[in-house]
């Protein structure tokens, strides 16, 4: 799956795509979701910021690109790179990057986007700024049609019991997450359709952060979706005891056998279009697995 | 009243509080539930589990934290004259939150077991380097000298701290937590040996009560009474990194108790420290075991940070303190 959309992505980069006559532009992007969504537009940053995990580029970036230069953290980039690599265009967001706003003004035109995780915005936005717009459009129609298709797919398998609700947990070393509709991968669950449980539609926020197991009764829901942040015996030991505790084999979910673990890296991480294309690629999965049961 | 039966009605308040706690969480446990689950325990019973594996560690951390923390800061005033002296000015935080960033950074440990013990270590190197320091020159450990050996060691080991989270983002948010101060989720058997370490300081504080009284009289009369004070100034200080050091591991910083039990006790009980140490002890573990029942439940389904529910309480405390013109002794 992470290889067919390497492909994917290489495909899009595909000279052939490029739109005649438009010199290619120079972006930066300097945060994940940006550069995920440059990727996807076929645009080449010649800049990117570090990733959070997987470093310095996920996986599934990494053949896109594997030349391109760094210019530091997502939230502190490096000015000086940033304006040794002469770029036409920057891509930032305001939720990390306001306060350097008026430096990276004077370096080059800015597209400030409001937050880190609006994969759709991102990529309208970005596409209009990079002379891709027609590409854009077309993105985003395969997208809602991915995602009706996806959503009409569920509302069979699941037939009587649709919409399930779902809770989506981000296991680390000493808490639990869990992230809310407002999130990147909360939009995405419920852009599908998906329901959530009373406790998670109430709270305010992209998430809430679970430090004693005995409040896991407001994550109660039909359907799990589990990642951990890292690979590290010290979060596999926290998801062991969570699994082994009374109260996780009491709810919904692992009692019906619906807890499925994906990667974070998509699930969280990406913040773009590839990423929540990768998302849907897990929720197909799980679609198919209840036929199959 | 005495102060015998003031300590006793302490007991009996700390007895009540820890009930308070079994109880108090997510989900209320009524008391029968409570009782069947220690006589009794029912393995398939949710609330009987509850019971007997988080909220009795968290009870426990919560007192022996509290207790430690509140005869440190005590131990911690008579050592430096200072009734504004609390366990923090060893370094000792300081100490501990570098060493944890340090090492998880270095030698990425990220398990809350291996943090366990660079906190203590880092806990111990800074309180050793403020000892240290602050005993070079004539010879003698003198208080004002502690004192700015403490902020300083404290001020350096806070520059490290950030210039390495600075440089090192990943650990930040975890490491956040913990300086904020948490009692969940620490197994009774990892926590054993430091829990240990602190019964050891509260049992040695309680035997050097006597002498803290004598030194507390003037460095010429401890002398002239026959007192080796180095030697005591040594142990109280071996003490006080003791007793803060395993708190500050088990915990992470817990701010104010330290600084204001004692206070609160002086005014309440005795400036006699054969009645003082006790009392702190007992008033110590009260004031957290309740802040930490209030900090469960404040937030729903979340938890504020234990240490900030008790920075919360204990800033006013401490203005209104500073503008009587709190004296020590």
């Amino acid at each position: 799956m992470r290889l067919s959309l390497g492909a994917l992505a290489l495909r899009f980069s595909a000279p052939a795509w490029a739109e005649a006559g438009a010199a290619p532009l120079r972006v930066i992007t300097l945060f994940q979701g940006a550069t995920d969504c440059a990727v996807m537009l076929g645009v080449t940053p010649c800049g990117v910021v570090d990733s959070w995990s997987e470093k310095p580029t996920y996986r599934y970036l990494r053949a896109a690109l594997e030349q391109v230069p760094h210019v530091g953290l997502e939230t502190q980039p490096s000015l000086e790179d940033i304006a040794l690599l002469k770029p036409d265009l920057i891509v930032a967001s305001h939720f990390r990057h306001e306060r350097i706003f008026p430096l990276l003004k004077q370096i080059a035109p800015v597209l400030m986007l409001e937050e880190v995780f609006e994969f759709k915005k991102t990529l309208a936005m970005m596409g209009a700024a990079l002379h891709q717009q027609q590409r854009a459009d077309e993105i985003l129609n395969r997208w809602q049609q991915r995602v009706a298709q996806l959503c009409q797919q569920l509302q069979q398998t699941f037939a009587g019991r649709w919409p399930p609700t779902v809770s989506i947990l981000d296991i680390r070393e000493d808490h639990i997450r869990s992230y809310l509709p407002a999130s990147f991968p909360g939009s995405v669950l419920t852009e599908l359709g998906f329901n959530w449980s009373d406790s998670s539609r109430e709270a305010s926020g992209v998430s809430i952060k679970l430090t004693s197991k005995e409040s896991l009764a407001v994550v109660n829901a039909d359907i799990f979706f589990v990642f951990l942040r890292a690979q590290n015996a010290a979060v596999q030991r926290n998801y062991e005891s969570l699994v082994q505790h009374p109260l996780w084999k009491q709810m919904r979910a692992p009692q019906q056998g619906q807890v499925w673990q994906v990667d974070g890296v998509a699930w969280s991480l990406s913040g773009g279009m590839l990423g929540a294309n990768l998302m849907l690629d897990d929720v197909a999965r799980v679609a198919a697995a209840q036929v199959a049961s | 009243m005495s102060p015998g039966v003031k300590l006793c009605s302490a007991g009996v308040v700390l007895l009540l509080c820890c009930v308070l706690s079994l109880a108090v969480g997510a989900t209320w446990i009524p008391l029968p539930q409570i009782a069947a689950a220690f006589v009794h325990p029912d393995p398939l019973s949710i609330n009987h589990v509850l019971v007997t594996t988080t909220r009795l560690s968290r009870t426990l951390m919560a007192i022996f934290v509290g207790a430690s923390l509140a005869v440190a800061g005590a131990l911690m005033q008579a050592l430096t004259r200072n009734p504004l002296a609390s366990p923090g000015l060893f370094g000792i935080n300081a100490g501990a939150t570098f060493f944890i960033i340090l090492f998880s950074s270095i030698f990425s440990l990220s398990s809350p077991d291996a943090w366990l013990w660079s906190a203590f270590i880092g806990a111990g190197v800074a309180g050793c380097l403020v000892w240290l320091i602050g005993n070079m020159g004539q010879g003698s450990l003198s208080p004002l000298r502690i004192v700015l050996a403490g902020a300083a060691i404290a001020a350096l080991f806070s520059a490290f701290s950030q210039a390495l989270l600075v440089v090192n983002q990943d650990g930040l948010d975890t490491v956040l937590f913990w300086m904020a101060g948490s009692l969940t989720e620490r197994s009774l058997s990892t926590a054993a040996p430091l829990l240990l370490c602190a019964v050891l300081g509260l049992a040695g504080a309680l035997l050097l009560a006597g002498q803290l009284n004598v030194l507390n009289a003037g460095e010429e009369i401890a002398t002239g009474l026959g007192q080796r004070t180095g030697l005591i100034r040594l142990l109280m200080s071996v003490l006080v990194i003791c007793l803060a050091g395993s708190a500050v591991a088990l915990a992470g910083s817990i701010g104010f108790i330290g600084l204001l039990v004692p206070h609160m006790v002086r005014k309440g009980l005795s400036i006699d420290h054969r009645w003082l140490l006790p009392g702190c002890a007992l008033l110590g573990a009260i004031v957290l075991l309740l802040a930490d029942t209030l900090s469960r439940v404040l937030i729903l389904p979340q938890e504020v940070p234990v240490g900030v529910m008790t920075a919360l309480f204990g800033a006013p405390f401490f203005i209104l303190l500073a503008r009587r013109g709190g004296r020590y002794g």
